[in-house]
């Protein structure tokens, strides 16, 4: 048994890149502000001391630039890791990402992988405005080509980010803002947890039981998770057994993980911070019924955002996103068989 | 002996508050003199705060508690 130590998100992002960039010389890091900085989310913190400008290189405020370098560098031969700073800035650089990124293996016969991770930040909470706080899953995970990841804690951050970097397709790395440690973002302990000192992959595709149960099945990611986790250790002292499902990866989407849970349990609540429609929550609930609609005892449910751009004012945010407190009254709604 | 884990006085320059973003390591867990146990956050900048002693650590300022320079923020016994 190796050691371990408590990290947060964004220290694990950054312990797993250093590891991988310590073996593997094709690894370089770019983006905006993430050398002297260290990333406005600390996620690469110290990898400007350790590797040098060379390797970790900040770049111009022009996503459409330094996205398009990074998918050069790709097939040429590198395993670049690029950071958007926020997920909400993919508008300028789209092209190079899922016309490019993500099809170029595709377009060249399977001669030439785009072997690039592209790491984002997501999510709302903190008064940041509506193209500071998205979290876009369903943007990226509906588009073929890329894999996308979103963790919920240290220790999955560190094995996705390791298992991200080698892996021979593009993928997405998305992580919450209010996970990561970082105060005036948000504040969720559970996400700091013990992580290995040295190097691990957690295989993406794969989704994790985090709490058993047998009433009603919580699918969810990333700050998601934390809610729904709140929620059954409350409507644990009312008798009800939430199971809760931890999705890690989109991209591929662990459908027969969330198939398994609802047999058993016959209800299924999705929780997801991106918008209603057209999304995450969506296809979660078709993969299911289009397996098996007898399994329902009630209607599946979703806690989403609304279809509105995110409001900065506190009070309207804070109203629209996916709370502990939404998640308990809905399942308290549906074991009452509405 | 018990060993305060003092919030430096030299850890950033202004005078302003910070607030602890996260605590590394459990309560009442074991350190070592020198580990990173916590981070604290000034205007958007983290600073990393260390254990000043071998022993077992007993969390006084929670996350999310503001702290000044100097304050007492666990002790090691």
């Amino acid at each position: 048994m190796s050691a371990t130590k408590k990290l947060t998100i964004a220290r694990a992002m950054a312990e797993s890149i250093s590891l991988e960039m310590r073996v593997d010389p094709k690894v370089f890091v770019m983006g905006e502000d993430i050398a002297k900085l260290g990333g406005v989310f600390g996620n690469t913190r110290g990898l400007l001391a350790e590797f040098g400008d060379q390797r970790v290189r900040d770049t111009p405020i022009s996503e459409t630039a330094f996205m398009g370098a990074g998918v050069g560098a790709a097939m040429d031969g590198m395993r670049p890791v690029v950071e958007l700073m926020f997920v909400d800035f993919f508008g300028v650089c789209f092209d190079a990402i899922y016309n490019m990124m993500a099809k170029n293996i595709y377009f060249s016969g399977g001669n030439m992988h785009v072997p690039m991770v592209i790491m984002a930040s997501t999510g709302a909470g903190y008064s940041d405005g509506g193209q500071h706080s998205q979290c876009l899953y369903g943007t990226f995970a509906h588009l073929p080509g890329m894999k996308v990841v979103v963790p919920s804690n240290a220790y999955d951050a560190k094995g996705l980010m390791t298992a991200a970097i080698r892996d021979n397709s593009p993928v997405i790395y998305l992580f919450h803002k209010g996970l990561q440690g970082m105060g005036w973002l948000g504040n969720e302990p559970a996400a700091i947890n013990q992580v290995p000192e040295e190097s691990y992959e957690l295989e993406i595709g794969k989704a994790k039981t985090v709490v058993e149960g047998s009433d009603i099945s919580i699918v969810s990611l990333g700050v998601g998770v934390h809610h729904a986790l709140k929620a059954a250790k409350e409507l644990e002292k009312q008798n009800i057994s939430v199971e809760v499902i931890d999705l890690r990866s989109l991209v591929p989407l662990d459908r027969e993980h969330i198939i398994a849970s609802v047999k058993k349990t016959g209800r299924l609540i999705v929780v997801d911070e991106d918008y209603h429609s057209f999304g995450v929550s969506g296809e979660i609930i078709a993969s299911v019924i289009e397996r098996d609609h007898n399994m329902f005892k009630t209607p599946p449910s979703r806690i989403t955002f609304p279809d509105i751009p995110i409001p900065f004012t506190r009070p309207m945010e804070q109203w629209a996103l996916p709370s502990t407190e939404k998640i308990i009254n809905e399942c308290l709604a549906m074991m009452e068989g509405k | 002996m018990t060993q305060p884990i003092i919030v430096p006085m030299d850890l950033w320059e202004e005078d302003v508050e910070a607030v602890i973003s996260a605590w590394l390591v459990d309560n009442d867990s074991g350190v070592t003199a020198g580990q990173l146990v916590a981070e604290v956050m000034v205007e958007k900048i983290q600073y990393e705060i260390h254990s000043t002693a071998d022993g077992i650590i007993s969390i006084i300022s929670e996350a999310d508690d503001v702290v000044n320079k100097g304050s007492i923020i666990a002790e090691v016994s």
